[in-house]
């Protein structure tokens, strides 16, 4: 690599004590970058690498997985003008926001629930974290059984109440909903556990002289907790948002994208392309459009992060 | 839970107790409502004996209990499967340390604004989409004889952990003094020393809290064994529950659930008896699914 090599730009003032001398020289020692290149090996060869790759497909012809001609553009034009592009993405939208909209008011809640509580916080937490502990494939398949229409409990519970069986995901618009809230379902651990983390960083001084004044339950709830969380808040949104953008498992085993495309996200679509269309440039220019929306949660999470140190 | 019980453990909210005590045990037992069924419904499923999966109105509560199931998961194909995912987990394990913890040592201890931009790289690129990276790896190494072997897999899940893992021992090794480093130095130690003598003792319970992270990260992934392991005998675990569904015909709910309930028994276990650490390795970061 070619950072190992290249010479160092910050001079280092002149030590006046001992100690520090042996610490200012092992600073400049270049053999420090030895440590970091395994790493940034497995980083070359599993990012940067395909990454390259991926855009150096969008911009050639392919053949199932065999590269042609260079094509400039075309597969991004191909990929602006196909009709099916607009509802990818409205498909990702109403995902992603509607798994963020239960997620994250049920993890918040379950956070205060967990952290207020003085007796059997173990088990609770352990209900509340079950969800997470399970598999993406395991949540998908284990809802595709709990729903199944023919012998699932669900549709014995609608049928018994006079409505159909539970078929949900071979109508569009009932899929789109089923795979959102098993989402929501698996992920707003993930949500707690941050917000977790958070609540028990505020000092009980701050509860104590509000409960002076004699602020009740939901004054607690908006004066203390919320300003508090604040930050954490945003940056639980932008971890949740690229969990969901990035979502594949759960929606390859229960619905594929389907029925009608009704559950092809753009993640999805990619491994569609790739998978069932072998439209190799077509995927990486899906790919790209994906990379770049990730981007930018990805430099917003940093940003927080750098913020309060999460 | 009786009031009188909960306003003994919190007296501190004497005046308004029972009210937040009470709705905070409606929102449990609402939750409980919430994330259960599923669960109760494949442990119910898996002890059925084959008839009984597919009656309709379903039984909660199976009779007779059957262990059929579980019997019937024992075959060559499935056994692989574990064997396979304990192949990666363990494999991942191992170079995700080795290579993460001199990282995130000289990381910490040997700050440049360069050293800072490639950490920053590592972490932004650690959370590119994994299906980018996937379907790319895919079509790169499909014609070659790299793609559906262990190295290959391994260094994948590998690569994927890496950004957490440095960022969560970069923590802990903040939290070390610099005084006993500058000692060891003073009295001749060798960088590599202070990291083997020094470092990795201190921070044993950050090796233990990413190795649990990684482990679990493995054994429930699935979408790596779906595109980068091509043939049967390389898949994974969570590759076998979903070849029920895809592949299965017949009525394979029984064996299915009881997969289920096998493949979720060792994350199951670390938690219980690692609950600490477990939860410590979750909360740092967890972008990845």
């Amino acid at each position: 690599m070619s950072i190992a090599s290249s010479p160092r730009t910050q001079a280092p003032e002149a030590p006046p004590t001992s100690k520090v001398e042996v610490i200012r020289r092992r600073r400049e020692d270049r053999r420090v970058w030895l440590y970091v290149l395994p790493v940034s090996a497995v980083f070359l060869f599993v990012f940067i690498g395909p990454l390259f790759y991926t855009a150096w497909t969008a911009l050639h012809e392919t053949k199932y997985y065999q590269i042609g001609e260079f094509s400039g553009l075309n597969s991004f034009v191909e990929l602006l003008s196909d009709p099916n592009l607009p509802n990818s993405i409205r498909t990702t939208l109403v995902f992603s926001l509607g798994a963020l909209i239960i997620a994250l008011p049920a993890g918040l809640l379950s956070a205060i629930v967990l952290n207020s509580l003085h007796r059997f916080k173990r088990s609770v937490r352990s209900l509340f974290l079950l969800t997470w502990l399970m598999s993406q494939a395991t949540v998908g398949t284990i809802w595709l059984w709990f729903l199944n229409p023919n012998f699932g409990p669900a549709t014995a519970i609608t049928t018994s109440l006079g409505f159909g069986p539970t078929d949900v995901f071979s109508s569009p618009t009932t899929a789109l909903l089923a795979v959102t809230l098993i989402t929501a379902w698996w992920s707003y651990p993930q949500a707690m556990l941050l917000f977790l983390g958070a609540l028990q960083t505020i000092p009980e001084e701050l509860r104590e002289s509000l409960k002076v004044d004699g602020g009740g339950l939901w004054h607690d709830f908006v004066n203390i907790t919320l300003p508090f969380l604040r930050n954490t808040i945003v940056s639980v949104v932008v971890v949740l948002l690229m969990l969901y953008v990035q979502m594949v498992t759960i929606i390859l085993v229960t619905t594929r994208g389907g029925p009608l495309r009704a559950t092809e996200t753009l993640s999805m679509r990619v491994f569609n392309q790739t998978f069932n269309d072998f439209n190799l440039s077509g995927a990486s220019a899906t790919a790209i459009l994906l990379f770049t929306l990730n981007l930018v949660l990805t430099l917003a999470v940093i940003r927080f992060r750098r913020k309060e140190s999460l | 839970m009786t009031t009188a019980t909960a306003t003994a453990a919190s007296r501190r909210r004497r005046s308004r107790s029972v009210l937040p005590t009470i709705s905070t045990w409606v929102y449990i037992a609402i939750s409980a409502l919430i994330v259960l069924p599923p669960v109760v419904w494949i442990v119910s499923t898996s002890l059925k004996p084959e008839a009984d999966t597919i009656k309709f109105p379903p039984e909660w509560i199976p009779s007779p209990i059957s262990f059929d199931n579980y019997i019937g998961l024992l075959t060559p194909t499935n056994i692989r499967f574990f064997v396979n995912s304990l192949i990666y987990a363990g494999g991942s394990i191992v170079l995700a340390l080795a290579i993460c913890i001199p990282a995130a040592y000289v990381a910490t201890r040997y700050r440049s604004r360069r050293m800072e931009t490639l950490m920053t790289g590592i972490l932004v690129l650690s959370m590119v989409p994994a299906i980018v990276v996937f379907i790319a790896l895919y079509s790169m190494f499909v014609k070659t004889a790299l793609i559906n072997t262990y190295p290959m897999l391994i260094v994948v899940y590998t690569a994927i952990i890496c950004g957490q893992s440095i960022l969560f021992l970069r923590n802990f090794i903040e939290n070390i003094s610099v005084g006993i480093e500058e000692a060891a130095a003073i009295d001749g130690c060798t960088r590599l020393q202070i990291l083997w003598h020094i470092i990795i003792p201190l921070i044993r319970p950050g090796i233990a809290a990413i190795a649990i992270f990684i482990f679990v990260f493995v054994w429930n992934d699935y979408l790596v064994g779906t595109v980068l392991a091509t043939t049967e005998d390389m898949k994974t675990v969570q590759n076998g529950i979903v070849r029920y569904i895809t592949t299965g015909f017949g009525n394979f709910w029984g064996l299915f659930s009881a997969f289920i309930i096998v493949a979720f028994v060792p994350v199951l276990t670390i938690f219980v008896a690692f609950q600490r650490w477990f939860i410590a390795g979750l909360t740092s970061g967890g972008v990845k699914g």
